[in-house]
């Protein structure tokens, strides 16, 4: 890992996107009509405008979401040394989990896990 | 290389970052943000602070701003484009801006710098990791239990706050 990952992995993102896109320019036949111009070509036209206001529901799961993210960043460090460190560790993870799961089961009590 | 890279870098956060402050579309300037937090990661792979960089790709660029977008889906008026600031205002941020980087400069500048070399693979995961589970002399494992509840309590509250603005409509 170094600067030379990141320069190939710059390249070869340009290389993908650009890529897809060149090929796709290229290779496909283009046949414009009124139709295939519509926004939602197989669909049916929105009424009114897409920018609404969205149900605070998602935002209890992104939340839900984020602190498992975190949590993910412990967990791995644990888990590239968990062989090294041995039954220490494995104890260490399960308190660690044991309160997260507290955690898990409020939610589930509250309700937070199902779309209503 | 090096050097190149670094000014690619800087240049996609200076530009992204500036883009985040002017454009006058809430929902645009959170995606410009993420092109800024991405090239922050790009930083740390660069010092070979690959675990940070992993972090700052999955919780700034993952979590953080998944978090803003759907803040702003939540606002009623997110297709209003916001108005420009007046002048007076865009004049005393400025100078504050200004004010912020001169001192920002002056500390970098008087710092005395050493160069020291690090030890090989002072930052890596199976370091980060022995530190976090030892629980002898400079270990961690009292700070990684906590954390735990830390986030026990970040979901307890947002259940909660959640679930209260969903039963009052």
């Amino acid at each position: 890992m170094g600067n030379e990952a990141i320069i190939l992995f710059i390249i070869l993102g340009l290389v993908l996107v650009g890529g897809a896109f060149a090929m796709s320019y290229l290779v496909s036949p283009k046949n414009v009509t009124p139709l295939k111009e519509e926004t939602y070509e197989c669909g049916i036209e929105t009424m009114g405008s897409s920018w609404i206001q969205f149900k605070v529901g998602y935002y209890l799961f992104a939340m839900l979401f984020l602190i498992f993210d975190v949590e993910t960043i412990f967990i791995v460090p644990w888990a590239v040394v968990m062989k090294k460190v041995g039954l220490v560790a494995f104890i260490e993870i399960l308190i660690f989990f044991l309160i997260l799961g507290l955690g898990l089961l409020y939610a589930w009590k509250k309700r937070a896990l199902r779309w209503e | 290389m090096e050097r190149i890279l670094f000014y690619l870098i800087a240049a996609v956060i200076i530009v992204f970052s500036v883009l985040t402050v002017t454009s006058r579309r809430i929902l645009r300037a959170a995606v410009y943000l993420l092109f800024v937090l991405m090239a922050t990661a790009g930083f740390y792979f660069m010092l070979n602070y690959n675990f940070l960089g992993a972090v700052q790709l999955t919780v700034y660029s993952g979590g953080i701003v998944v978090l803003i977008v759907f803040a702003v889906l939540l606002t009623a008026h997110m297709d209003h484009k916001l108005d420009p600031p007046d002048r007076l205002k865009a004049l005393a941020v400025g100078l504050l801006s200004l004010f912020g980087m001169g001192i920002t400069l002056y500390a970098l500048r008087s710092f005395p710098w050493a160069v020291t070399a690090l030890p090989e693979g002072a930052y890596d995961i199976e370091a980060i990791g022995m530190r976090l589970l030892s629980y002898g002399d400079k270990g961690y494992v009292l700070p990684f239990e906590v954390i735990s509840v830390l986030l026990l309590a970040a979901m307890v509250a947002a259940i909660i706050i959640a679930k209260k603005s969903t039963s009052n409509d």
